[in-house]
Parts: structure tokens; C-alpha cells; sequence
């Protein structure tokens, strides 16, 4: 099959950690897998990419990070989401309902 | 008490180094031999030190210039205080106030931005997530 790959709008990975981190805190691992099954892996984050996405997020003050011990008894950082970081997600959300409607909107009526 | 570089970068590695044993563990779970599953691994995780180099990076200059800012905004609130209180001309009191209002100001930036500088050095060339409707 063909490999298409199409970049998606930039803070679409921000939008998506911060709607993953909402439910639960996770590590980084955690986050990437999640995001992967929660779309049935038509989304690819690359994995590498996330951290430097989840650093900022943690200097903006959107998640903060505390280190503990994962499910197979290792040492790892666990990200939760800051009441900042809520916000941030209930503004996202509503920015990419809006733009999702205006462009079905258009689609539709062409 | 603030990590210095070097405990910076051995926490962002054991981070990564988590994570990648964690896609190890995965591929072997599924069947991969452990060198199959090392490649895979390193595969999917991209370039591990261009990723250390910017996670560290960010958490340096950005805890730098945070404390600068948030210090030189103290500063200035003072001496505008400073200023507004022992001036006795009403043009010396107005610098006093210009100078509240700019650390006011640069306070609420700080605040309302988080202000990464991270934001300023946001690279256009990474494209972290991408679409894959056909990709099997």
C-alpha cells in the first residue's frame, strides 16, 4: 500500500498529550501507546518527538512531571496534568472543534 | 536545589532509556529476537541523542531565562516603587509608574505564556505526527 503521510496542523501533538494526560497521569511511553490504540494507529507519533513536545509543556506549566515506578517495577517519570494545563485542553478542544466545523462546513458545501 | 547539566542530561537520559526498553520489551513480547527488537526499538524512537540534546536544552535555557526574568521583573516593581514613593516632582514620580506598569507587565507575560523560550525555538523542521491512512 502506499506510505502516505500527511503532517498534521502544529499543536496537534500538544492538543493530543494533553487530552491523553486528562484521564490519568502516565509516562511517556504510556502516552505514545495510548495515543496509538485510542486512534487505531492511523495517527503515528513519532516517539522520540514526544518528549521534547511533553519539556515544553512542562515549562509552560500545562503537565508536571514526578518520577515513579512504572507497571513492570522500573524507575520512570510519570506526567499528570496542572489545572493550567486543563485549561489549555478546554481552549485546544474548542479551537479545533471550530476549525474542524468551519472546514467540513466548507467541504460540504462545495 | 536546581540539577546542573550533567544531572539534567543522565535524567533526561534514563527517561528515553526507559522508553526504549519499554518498545524492546514490546517487540519481544511479539515475537522479535532481542536484536530484531533492539533495531525495531531504535527504529521507531527516532535519533536518541538529537532528542537528549533539545529535552535538555529546553529544560536549561528555560530555567535560565525564567529566573532572570522573573528576578528583573522584581527588580524594576521595586525601583518604580522606590521611585513613586521618594519622588517629590511629579515627572520623577511618572518614571516610577512607567516602570510598575513594565514589570507588571512582563509578570503577567511570564504568567500567561509560561514563557518557554522554547516557544521562540520551536523548530519547523520536526514533524512529530503525521497520518497514516493506508500506511500497512
Amino acid at each position: 500500500m502506499a506510505n502516505e503521510r500527511t503532517d498534521l496542523m502544529q499543536g496537534t501533538l500538544e492538543l493530543l498529550i494533553l487530552n491523553t494526560l486528562a484521564r490519568e497521569s502516565m509516562h511517556g511511553y504510556g502516552i505514545v501507546q495510548r495515543i496509538h490504540e485510542a486512534t487505531e494507529d492511523l495517527l503515528k507519533v513519532e516517539d522520540g518527538s514526544l518528549y521534547p513536545a511533553l519539556y515544553r509543556m512542562e515549562e509552560r506549566g500545562w503537565v508536571k512531571s514526578e518520577w515513579g515506578v512504572s507497571e513492570n517495577n522500573r524507575r520512570a517519570k510519570f506526567y499528570k496534568l496542572t489545572k493550567t494545563g486543563q485549561k489549555q485542553l478546554d481552549a485546544q478542544r474548542a479551537n479545533w472543534n471550530r476549525i474542524s466545523n468551519a472546514v467540513t462546513k466548507i467541504l460540504q458545501a462545495t | 536545589m536546581k540539577p546542573n547539566r550533567k544531572q539534567t542530561t543522565f535524567e533526561v537520559e534514563e527517561e528515553l532509556q526507559f522508553h526504549i526498553e519499554m518498545l524492546q520489551g514490546n517487540y519481544t513480547r511479539h515475537g522479535m529476537s532481542a536484536a530484531e527488537a533492539k533495531t525495531a526499538a531504535a527504529r521507531r524512537f527516532g535519533n536518541f541523542e538529537r532528542v537528549k540534546r533539545q529535552c535538555v536544552d529546553i529544560r536549561r535555557r528555560n530555567s535560565l531565562l525564567r529566573r532572570v526574568l522573573k528576578t528583573s521583573t522584581i527588580l524594576i516593581a521595586l525601583i518604580g516603587l522606590s521611585i513613586h514613593f521618594l519622588a517629590s516632582n511629579y515627572k520623577v514620580e511618572r518614571i516610577g509608574n512607567t516602570l510598575i506598569m513594565i514589570a507588571i507587565a512582563g509578570r503577567l507575560l511570564i504568567y500567561v505564556r509560561g514563557l518557554g523560550p522554547s516557544s521562540f525555538l520551536r523548530t519547523n523542521a520536526t514533524s512529530v505526527i503525521t497520518c497514516t491512512p493506508d500506511d500497512v
